[in-house]
């Protein structure tokens, strides 16, 4: 597990190329949408989607979401998708997609880990890629794009920037598996953190659920869209708020997992996310 | 007469894998990978990803069955002896 970087894979779809990097200068930015921002900045020219988690996706209970960081007519839009997402990056050993450029020709992007495949959108059955089970398809239909045909995020931004990149779909597979240094303790947090399911905000029901979230609630398929900077770097479910705005929680879980993060660093996230807000991104 | 778990109620799944993070966890793992339960989306069926597939491995009998059973939400699991998995 990457804890003292940020690794992130680039996907350029003009000349079908991909490389990984991993970024010790971004781990101020935890990840979600403070990473998703900074990469934003940085990538600005290439008009990038960027697909960011947080340290504790696919970790923890409700740490579901995943950041959709882009740019819309001079914008920035942060939208957030549920479902399988957060943990299939996570299990590729990513905490950020970059996807920059134009396709010539349609075409889906297929992720194991750390490799890339460009499959020709029109030859391909988006089905049949990746490992079931352990894979999340986000495919692009006429109207919205969607994650397992069910989680799609708020507005239309996401669906308009596939078909300006020429990108029909994307698949992710995540194989790789983590182990806490100490287990026993990450095991109590995760299941004390499992239990609190009264002080979420939702009501309990029978929809598909994200990945380690045992509510099944109406509202997960329709994503998330604004709200609190530091939920969404971490990139929690915004209806965990309650629980995942405590900072001994946020602690409990970055020390468990092995992450470096001081009370400064998560104090300081506001102040360093709004600098990069008023700093003009042309 | 051994044990077995068997996904009885497999049409109340939501997809949430709390059963795949507790057989990781018994393995001491986090992930998905050589999980002894994986949940598939039946999409070729159901193509708005509301139905799920629930594959177990016979070698999930090693592990703790009864805190498999006990972590789904929506009681998807039973229980049973080996030999009397079909009602006999």
């Amino acid at each position: 597990m990457n804890l003292d970087t940020k690794r992130v894979i680039f996907i350029n779809l003009r000349n079908r190329s991909s490389n990984v990097k991993g970024y010790v200068d971004l781990n101020e930015y935890i990840g979600g949408l403070g990473l998703g921002l900074k990469l934003l900045q940085n990538q600005i020219d290439e008009d990038p989607v960027i697909l960011s988690i947080g340290p504790l996706s696919g970790m923890f209970p409700y740490a579901t979401k995943t950041a959709v960081v882009l740019e819309d007519s001079g914008a920035i839009e942060d939208l957030y998708i549920g479902g399988t997402l957060a943990s299939r990056i996570r299990f590729a050993g990513l905490d950020s997609i970059v996807i920059l450029g134009r396709a010539t020709k349609e075409v889906i992007i297929d992720i194991t880990n750390r490799d890339v495949a460009f499959r020709e959108a029109d030859k391909t059955d988006i089905r049949s890629l990746g490992l079931p089970g352990k894979r999340s398809i986000l495919f692009r239909d006429k109207k919205e794009v969607k994650l397992d045909g069910y989680f799609f995020t708020p507005e239309d931004f996401l669906h308009e920037k596939f078909v300006r990149h020429n990108l029909s779909g994307i698949v992710v597979t995540g194989t790789e598996a983590f182990k806490p240094p100490n287990f026993e303790k990450y095991q109590d947090i995760y299941f004390q953190i499992l239990e609190r399911t009264h002080e979420l905000s939702v009501k309990k029901g029978l929809y598909p659920s994200c990945t380690v979230c045992p509510m099944g609630c109406e509202q997960s398929s329709s994503g998330e869209i604004g709200g609190n900077v530091l939920i969404h770097s971490l990139v929690t479910c915004g209806f965990a708020e309650k629980i995942y705005a405590d900072p001994g929680i946020i602690f409990s879980c970055l020390n468990v997992l092995g992450y470096h993060y001081t009370h400064e660093d998560i104090e300081n996230l506001p102040n360093i996310i709004e600098k990069i807000l008023k700093r003009p991104i042309y | 007469m051994s044990k077995i778990i068997k996904a009885t109620f497999s049409q109340k799944c939501t997809g949430c894998e709390l059963c795949v993070y507790e057989v990781q966890q018994q393995l001491k793992n986090i992930g998905l990978e050589g999980s002894a339960i994986r949940i598939f989306r039946n999409l070729a069926k159901n193509p708005n990803g509301i139905e799920f597939i629930v594959e177990i491995d016979p070698s999930v009998t090693k592990l703790n069955l009864e805190k498999i059973k006990n972590i789904c939400p929506n009681k998807v699991f039973n229980i049973v002896e080996q030999g009397h998995e079909f009602g006999h």
